[in-house]
């Protein structure tokens, strides 16, 4: 009797809303915990298999397309390689003369878009490789375009992309030729803001905004997009840059995961 | 459990699937139709505030699973939503119900998810608003109307 009293609530619409308003908040207090996290990946586990069957679909019609699409890249490719090469010994003796370490060499993990967030204003993409296959989080995320973003959830076998368009993404950052740092941020999508500039900088639309490589996440010299239009007011002491990220996120399918060695304090984060 | 409510069950996890997977096919400029938005506000106009709720609260909380975004945040907006949508469907003549009550629902359901979601940050409401409100409304009412027109009367049907 007294059970079936308190179950009474279940009939007042609002009291009803309330309940659910409070285990919603609850949910967002508790977003991180391990149970939830499973739950999470489960799910991700359904998509995984919907998407293997859409792979297998488009891979089969594509197969012949993409076999010639190749065989002329892997031509171009041949070429370009070994110009490369030639460019790689002759930088290599230069930094010999000029006494400098090569600083990085990293390696890619690649791996497939299997699903996206399905909701605005989050950007993120989930992706077919995880921590058994040597993803981490916070490690950086790019395609042959530039910097797609970074790591932010990992399971044994997917990974979440956090993208350069989420709003809460930022990145350290820095204008090529000034070589200014700022940081880039959320512009309303599609594109993104870079802040922090100061107004006495000079900047071109057409200049190319890179990583800065001072945060511990994203290595130096990744392509983030490009400087299109900058605005000043009399009452701030930076001016306002709009960049168009480099990479069509939209058309996002293979990327690759920069193998990197995450300091524990930002892999706790 | 009668067969509509089985049918929007079934039509939730695909819309769920779809959304996640297919959706971004229909991208136009950046603008996408929120599936789950309209298979709610249909289900709370016709069954009302108490399962609206109840329903947006399950979705938003699956949704926001598999979106990797912060979890609670589609839930709160999606029960709040389907809430409101079930509260003032009778409001509207029963031809124009559905369509009002989506454009209504959905401004509702993205002012809450925005402001939410934006939370201490400097952000341009005028963007949110001219790039992401209303086009996004807009393109989730006419996919909402052709959904309705054509699996409307199929989901509606209690027998």
């Amino acid at each position: 009797m007294r059970f079936t009293r308190y179950l009474a609530f279940l009939n007042k619409p609002y009291l009803l809303l309330l309940g659910y308003i409070f285990l919603s908040v609850v949910l967002m207090n508790f977003s991180d915990t391990a149970s939830l996290q499973g739950v999470r990946w489960a799910l991700l586990q359904v998509l995984n298999v919907v998407d293997s069957f859409k792979t297998e679909f488009t891979y089969r019609k594509n197969l012949e397309a993409e076999n010639e699409r190749l065989k002329k890249e892997n031509f171009y490719l041949h070429i370009t390689n070994q110009r490369m090469r030639e460019m790689v010994l002759e930088n290599a003796r230069l930094r010999e003369l000029l006494n400098l370490k090569t600083e990085h060499s990293y390696d890619f993990i690649a791996a497939r878009v299997i699903a996206e967030s399905s909701e605005k204003g989050i950007n993120s993409r989930v992706l077919n490789v995880g921590e058994q296959g040597g993803v981490r989080e916070n490690m950086a995320v790019v395609n042959a375009e530039g910097l797609v973003g970074k790591i932010i959830g990992v399971s044994a076998h997917q990974s979440i992309v956090q993208v350069l368009t989420d709003l809460n993404c930022r990145v350290g950052a820095r204008l090529e030729k000034s070589r200014e740092k700022g940081i880039v941020g959320w512009g309303g999508d599609p594109w993104l803001d870079l802040e922090y500039i100061p107004k006495n900088i000079r900047v071109e639309p057409g200049e190319l905004v890179i990583t800065s490589g001072l945060s511990e996440i994203y290595p130096e010299g990744l392509k983030i997009g490009v400087v299109t239009d900058f605005s000043e007011t009399d009452y701030d002491m930076f001016m306002s840059v709009r960049v168009k990220p480099a990479v069509n996120f939209n058309a996002l399918e293979e990327v690759f995961v920069i193998k990197t060695e995450i300091p524990e304090n930002i892999a706790r984060e | 459990m009668n067969k509509s409510h089985l049918r929007y069950l079934l039509v939730f996890l695909a819309a769920l699937l779809v959304q996640s997977t297919i959706v971004k096919y229909m991208e136009i400029v950046h603008w996408r139709p929120d599936l789950l938005l309209i298979i709610l506000v249909m289900y709370a106009v016709q069954y009302g505030r108490k399962l609206g709720s109840t329903a947006g609260f399950l979705v938003g909380v699956s949704s926001d699973l598999i979106s990797g975004g912060l979890l609670g945040l589609g839930a709160l907006s999606k029960t709040i939503t389907g809430f409101i949508a079930g509260g003032v469907s009778r409001l509207f003549q029963e031809r124009s119900q559905f369509i009002f009550t989506l454009f209504l629902g959905g401004l509702i359901h993205d002012l809450i998810y925005f402001y939410i979601n934006t939370l201490g940050k400097e952000v341009a409401w005028r963007v949110i608003w001219f790039v992401h409100i209303i086009p996004n409304l807009f393109y989730t009412a006419i996919v909402g109307m052709v959904i309705y027109y054509f699996a409307g009367r199929w989901l509606k049907a209690d027998d």
